[in-house]
C-alpha cells in the first residue's frame, strides 16, 4: 500500500471545512432506489443562495464603502494581516451584513447547520428561500 | 427494524469497522452484511433519524474509516433499507455493477476543492483593472463618500466586475488542477464559492495533486482555496455527465464540465 497523505481539511479552517465535507455527504454518494432516504426536511436551508456577489443594495453599499477606503498604493494582499484590514474596512455596519462577504457566506451556512441541528421543529424550512434554481438541473444530471 | 446503510465494499476489504459507533443517539454499532464478493456496512436505523450535524458526521466518520483501508462506495446520507435481507438482496442482484465500480475506484480518493475570493484582494484587482470604477471611487472619496445614489452606482459596478472575475477564476482554478487528477466532478455552482470541484486522485499520485493545489495557491493569491480530502469517492460512485464514462481513464482531458 502507498502512504496516504494526511487529511487536509479546509484552508482557513474552522467550521467551513466541516461544512465543505458535509455538503458532499448530503448531496453526492450512491443512491439505491430499493432503499428509502430519511426525510431531509430541514436540509433545504443549506441550499440558500449565498453567493458572494448578491445583487442587493446592501452589497452595493458595502462594496462602495470598501472601495472608498481601499489603499490602492499598496498591492493586493499586501500583508498576511488581511482579516484585520477587512475588519477595519467593514467595521461600520451591522456585523452580520458588513463582514467580508466571503466569510459571511460561510457563516451563513454553518449558522444554517446549527439551526438545523438545534431546531427540532421543521418550520424553518418554510420560512427560508427555496433551493436555488440550479438544483433542479443538477438533480436531473444526477439521474441520468 | 430497518437498516441504515453507510456504504458498499468488497468482502475482501481488510479492515471493516465492525462495532464502531454509527448514526443515532446513542450511536448504533456498525455491522457488516456479506453477500458473495460484496459487503455492506450498516447499522440499525434509529427511529426518527434526521439530517443533523452529528448524524452527518457519524456517516462520514464510518466511511472514512472504511476508506482508509480500502475502497468503498459511499452511500448518500440517509439511505435506509427495510431490513438486512433487502440489503443483501440488492448486493446479490447488482453484484456485477458494484464490483465494477469498486475496481474502477480502487486506490483512488476524492479531494474536494472550493475557492472564494479574498474580498480585499479582489477589490484591488477590480479597481486596478477598471479606470471607470477607479474614477468613480475617487470622486466619491473627494465628496466625503458620495451621495447614496453615487454609492449604489459604484457598488453596482464593483459587484458586476467581481462577478466577472469569479467566472474567470473558477474555470482557471479547475483547469489548473485537472491535469493532476484522474477524473473531475464539478459540484453545484453559486453557493458561497466560485469553484466547487471534486477530483478523483490515485493514492500514489496524491502528493502531486497536493503540490498542484499549493501551486494554485501561490499563483492565485487572491483566492482562498479550501481543500478537503482524502475522502471516500462520493462524487464518483456512478458514472455521470459530470465525469467521463471511464472514470479510471487518466489524463487531463477528462471532461471537466
Amino acid at each position: 500500500m502507498t502512504v496516504v497523505p494526511a487529511q487536509q481539511t479546509g484552508g482557513g479552517g474552522g467550521s467551513s471545512g466541516l461544512y465543505d465535507v458535509l455538503e458532499l455527504v448530503l448531496d453526492r454518494g450512491l443512491v439505491i432506489d430499493a432503499f428509502v432516504r430519511v426525510s431531509l426536511v430541514g436540509i433545504e436551508i443549506l441550499k440558500i443562495d449565498v453567493r458572494v456577489v448578491v445583487a442587493s443594495v446592501d452589497t452595493y453599499l458595502r462594496f462602495a464603502e470598501a472601495c472608498n477606503r481601499l489603499d490602492l498604493e499598496a498591492g493586493p494582499r499586501k500583508s498576511p494581516g488581511l482579516p484585520e484590514i477587512v475588519g477595519e474596512v467593514t467595521e461600520s455596519g451591522a456585523r452580520g451584513k458588513s463582514k467580508g462577504a466571503l466569510s459571511g457566506a460561510a457563516e451563513t451556512i454553518s449558522g444554517a447547520f446549527k439551526q438545523a441541528r438545534e431546531g427540532d421543529s421543521e418550520r424553518e424550512t418554510e420560512s427560508r428561500p427555496r433551493a436555488r434554481k440550479s438544483t433542479a438541473a443538477r438533480r436531473k444530471e444526477e439521474q441520468e | 427494524m430497518s437498516t441504515y446503510v453507510y456504504g458498499i465494499t468488497a468482502a475482501s476489504h481488510p479492515s471493516l469497522p465492525e462495532g464502531m459507533g454509527g448514526v443515532g443517539d446513542p450511536s448504533r454499532p456498525v455491522r457488516i452484511l456479506r453477500a458473495g464478493d460484496l459487503a455492506a456496512v450498516v447499522s440499525d436505523a434509529p427511529e426518527g433519524l434526521r439530517p443533523k450535524r452529528r448524524e452527518l458526521l457519524a456517516h462520514q466518520n464510518v466511511l472514512s474509516e472504511i476508506g482508509a483501508a480500502g475502497c468503498v462506495l459511499p452511500m448518500r446520507f440517509g439511505s435506509v433499507a427495510p431490513d438486512d435481507d433487502s440489503v443483501t438482496a440488492v448486493l446479490a442482484e447488482r453484484a456485477e455493477h458494484y464490483l465494477e465500480r469498486l475496481r474502477a475506484l480502487d486506490d483512488r480518493v476524492e479531494y474536494n476543492v472550493k475557492a472564494n475570493h479574498v474580498e480585499e484582494a479582489v477589490l484591488h484587482h477590480v479597481m486596478a483593472g477598471n479606470p471607470e470604477i477607479r474614477a468613480l471611487a475617487e470622486a466619491n472619496r473627494q465628496s466625503g463618500g458620495g451621495s447614496y445614489d453615487d454609492k449604489i452606482r459604484l457598488g453596482e459596478m464593483v459587484a458586476a466586475a467581481v462577478k466577472a472575475k469569479e467566472s474567470e477564476d473558477g474555470p482557471a482554478l479547475e483547469r489548473a488542477l485537472e491535469g493532476a487528477a484522474d477524473a473531475v466532478s464539478v459540484g453545484p455552482e453559486s453557493t458561497g464559492w466560485l469553484a466547487n470541484v471534486s477530483y478523483l486522485v490515485k493514492r500514489e499520485t496524491a502528493e502531486e495533486f497536493l503540490a498542484a493545489v499549493e501551486q494554485v495557491r501561490s499563483d492565485m493569491p487572491h483566492l482562498e482555496v479550501r481543500l478537503n480530502g482524502p475522502l471516500p469517492p462520493y462524487s464518483f460512485v456512478e458514472p455521470g455527465p459530470a465525469e467521463p464514462a471511464g472514470t479510471a481513464a487518466g489524463g487531463a482531458d477528462t471532461g471537466a464540465g
